[in-house]
């Protein structure tokens, strides 16, 4: 309470939403109902301001991008490429599996624990980097081809506005939530905020993908035919 | 006709979904196309929703239906107005003629560039219509996110280092804005700017008010290019591509401002921020960048970086009309900001021609290059003269709705200061068309000492398909005068500013009933247009005739100025460190002032 008793409202947003939330949404996580559902407008702005990095990225970082999967990172002239050790493959194809896991679960219990879509995006984004060290770069480069992570990212992103311009053709605002609400506390529950909570972690996952292959190309020089 | 409200937002960004989705599908020149296209059905869109919100008041369009309860906001508004749909029109408006002019251009980078542009568009379309502080932030942060990527599209040290002082300074202003977004919601635990305004009004502006106000305005003017906020701004112009200048100068500027006005009468127009102490504060801030900006303007020789300080001089004239807190006064700096963004587009593509087909943008090193294109020259040289204050179109209908709401407030002695600081960006332009496209001017002045920029542009584009755009701006910039246009804006003002109506329609579902428009101005005042085309004609001889002159006379001149000129060079150092003090420094001052009022 102000001293000049400027909160004039008798309950702050904050509280009102704590207070009706699982409820009316069905999720017993309040964040999530709160990014995805009652303000899910701001989460698509956000979810585009990470896509608008990643391609910009990608803007600032095209030359000496190739397309081929078969060059070493890190082949800068004159510089040896350190070997990778078997202690590390052995601890990363492990952790790989592991990660991924982990990632999907944060993805999928969006709307009960803490986490969703961006923070599960990022770790299974970052389990990616994994298969480099555990398998190395010929086969991380033959798992994530180029030409398809652009469509997969572009196709997370777009699939949030899509949901929302779903329910304008059922005659709904913008981002309504048409799905049944379902059993609070089931994984599949809360509506379409699973659903939009999948299609963010693609968007995430394959952002972060994309930027590290950005990335360790960055390092290497061009061979002829690559794209200058 | 709500409908259409979220579709200006959701269009676009669906759209550079798409075309991120199969970059390496389309065939060349589709996204071109596709991305013109798309800018043009948000313009009409746009325009239908702001003719909606012209007749039946604005339209509160509560997306995922969360309507507001027991007058408690719960999800997030937009509060179409017809200023903001208008806005958001024009914005749409001027991304097409980018496109027609670049078409061609970034071919390369499999549709990437086309990508971008449209988020941009979506965000800044969001940043106009919103109603809710959070998502205006969000939107806020969108464009500066897209920016920072063009700014550095060509690669260059001095491209990628332009980028990097625009993402410093303006990602200083995001934080600054979310400071100041926490600290009014930790306040009033409201975001929607309807709820904010019931919040605030009628109670006395503590110092927590205050600062989150100088936090949110502080932010604003950094984007805005407000001495002191401005250095990024010649950096970033000076080095991204010509179709992106044409969006930073033309609009993501000066919609800073407007998100300015809009804060002030959406959230604190009935608070405690005391008028005695705001305007005074606005009014000196706008005339200060519109002198710092002429002057810097005139010493440039790379024409982008001309134009870039140009823009900061109009920013604070803009400023001035926002700052005397009138519905006359915003009327005025609506018709200006749609009338400089339509020469400042124009005059930044006339700086592409010259990239594409002369392969250079120095004035000095194109003297005399652009002979063989007539016609772009005279597109120069009008730009430069309107800017001067030639006594036709929008932005003189601007101009004499500011002067007029000057005089209202007792700021009367503004209105020729204002005028002289066109005439100096004006001189600017037209010293540069008489180098340029006729090889006036041969000994160089002051200017020969500013930074200039090996820069080329994509070459093999047509000049006449680069030309349309140009023409069509410029003659709306002329032609739209014989429109009620001027009356629209009066009328759009009026409900911009009747903040205790837009809040009972916001919250409480009330019906709307226009407020009376501000008036217009009856008789045309010729002082302004003579004295700014006087100085305009008169510096532009002066310096293309300088060999003319008795040497000696010439020396005395240079020094006489030469002392203002090079402090005034070695303030825009191209230091982002100095930058940020700067803008901490203009911080302090406006919180300071409010404060102690």
């Amino acid at each position: 309470m102000g001293a000049s008793g400027i909160r004039t409202l008798s309950r702050s947003l904050c509280d009102i939403l704590n207070a009706v939330g699982t409820s009316e949404r069905h999720g017993t996580n309040i964040v999530t109902l709160v990014n995805f559902d009652y303000r899910g407008f701001d989460t698509l702005g956000e979810e585009y301001i990470l896509f608008a990095a990643v391609i910009g990225a990608v803007l600032l970082m095209r030359t000496h991008r190739g397309e081929k999967t078969s060059a070493r990172p890190g082949k800068v002239s004159e510089q040896p490429v350190p070997l990778r050790t078997d202690a590390v493959a052995l601890g990363s194809r492990p952790a790989l599996g592991l990660t991924l896991i982990f990632g999907m679960y944060v993805v999928l219990h969006a709307q009960l624990t803490p986490g969703g879509g961006f923070q599960g995006g990022a770790i299974i984004g970052s389990a990616t980097l994994l298969l480099y060290l555990g398998f190395g770069y010929r086969t991380w480069r033959q798992v994530m081809p180029t030409a398809v992570l652009d469509p997969v990212e572009a196709f997370g992103a777009g699939a949030f506005v899509v949901a929302g311009l779903a329910a304008m053709a059922a005659g709904a605002p913008f981002l309504t939530n048409l799905l049944p609400l379902g059993k609070t506390g089931s994984v599949i529950s809360a509506g379409e905020i699973p659903l939009i909570n999948i299609a963010v972690a693609i968007a995430v996952s394959t952002g972060f993908a994309v930027l590290f292959v950005e990335y360790l190309e960055e390092t290497r020089e061009p061979d002829a035919g690559d794209e200058e | 006709m709500d409908f259409l409200a979220p579709l200006t937002v959701a269009l676009p960004l669906v759209v550079a979904a798409i075309l991120i989705g199969g970059a390496h599908l389309w065939p060349s020149q589709w996204p071109d196309a596709v991305a013109a296209l798309t800018a043009a059905t948000v313009a009409i869109m746009a325009v239908f929703l702001a003719g909606a919100a012209a007749k039946a008041g604005p339209l509160v369009y509560w997306f995922g239906g969360w309507t507001p309860r027991h007058g408690i906001a719960i999800g997030i508004a937009f509060v179409v107005d017809p200023a903001g749909a208008g806005c958001a029109a024009f914005v749409a408006v001027i991304f097409c003629a980018s496109f027609v002019f670049s078409w061609g251009y970034f071919d390369q980078v499999h549709a990437r560039y086309h990508a971008l542009m449209l988020i941009f568009l979506a965000a800044m379309a969001g940043f106009a219509l919103t109603g809710d502080l959070f998502n205006f932030f969000v939107f806020f942060e969108l464009m500066s996110t897209v920016a920072f990527a063009l700014t550095g599209y060509r690669l260059e040290a001095s491209a990628l280092e332009g980028a990097l002082n625009f993402t410093v300074t303006n990602a200083i202003g995001s934080f600054l804005m979310l400071a100041g977004i926490g600290l009014l919601y930790g306040r009033t635990g409201a975001l929607n700017f309807a709820q904010l305004s019931r919040a605030l009004s009628g109670h006395s502006a503590d110092g927590l008010v205050i600062l989150a106000f100088a936090l949110l305005i502080g932010a604003l003017f950094i984007k805005g290019a407000i001495v002191p906020f401005h250095f990024w701004i010649a950096d970033a112009h000076s080095v991204a591509p010509s179709p992106v200048c044409v969006i930073f100068s033309g609009i993501i500027v000066p919609i800073a401002i407007f998100g300015a006005a809009r804060l002030y009468w959406s959230v604190f127009a009935g608070s405690g921020i005391a008028q005695a102490q705001l305007r005074p504060l606005l009014v000196w801030l706008g005339t200060a960048t519109a002198v710092t900006g002429g002057l810097v303007a005139l010493m440039q020789r790379d024409v982008k970086r001309l134009l870039a300080f140009s823009t900061v001089s109009h920013m604070g004239v803009l400023l001035v009309g926002v700052g005397l807190l009138s519905a006359g006064g915003l009327a005025g700096g609506m018709l200006y900001l749609l009338g400089h963004g339509l020469v400042k587009g124009a005059l930044f593509m006339v700086g592409g021609i010259l990239l594409a087909s002369c392969a250079g943008i120095d004035e000095i090193e194109l003297r005399g290059a652009g002979k063989a294109f007539p016609l772009t020259g005279i597109a120069y040289a009008l730009g430069g003269l309107l800017l001067a204050g030639l006594p036709v179109g929008l932005e003189h209908q601007g101009r004499e709705l500011i002067d007029a709401a000057a005089e209202a407030h007792g700021y009367a002695f503004l209105a020729p200061i204002l005028s002289a600081t066109g005439g100096l960006t004006g001189a600017g332009i037209l010293r540069g068309a008489g180098r340029i496209f006729l090889a006036l001017g041969p000994e160089p002045g002051e200017e020969q000492q500013s930074p200039s920029e090996e820069e080329r542009e994509q070459q093999d584009r047509p000049v006449w398909l680069m030309l349309l755009p140009i023409g069509a701006m410029l003659a709306c910039e002329l032609m739209l005068q014989a429109f009620p246009t001027e009356a629209a804006v009066r009328v759009a003002a009026a409900s911009f500013t009747a903040t205790g109506s837009v809040v009972a329609t916001v919250l409480d579902g009330a019906t709307w009933s226009p407020p009376p428009a501000p008036p217009g101005v009856t008789e045309t005042q010729m002082m302004g247009p003579i004295i700014g085309l006087s100085v305009a004609l008169g510096i532009a001889a002066l310096e293309l005739g300088r060999h003319h002159f008795p040497r000696n006379l010439v020396r005395v001149a240079d020094l006489a100025l030469g002392w203002l000129f090079s402090a005034l060079d070695r303030l825009h150092n191209g230091i982002v460190g100095d930058y940020v003090a700067w803008l901490m420094l203009g911080l302090l001052v406006i919180g300071g002032v409010l404060a102690i009022g």
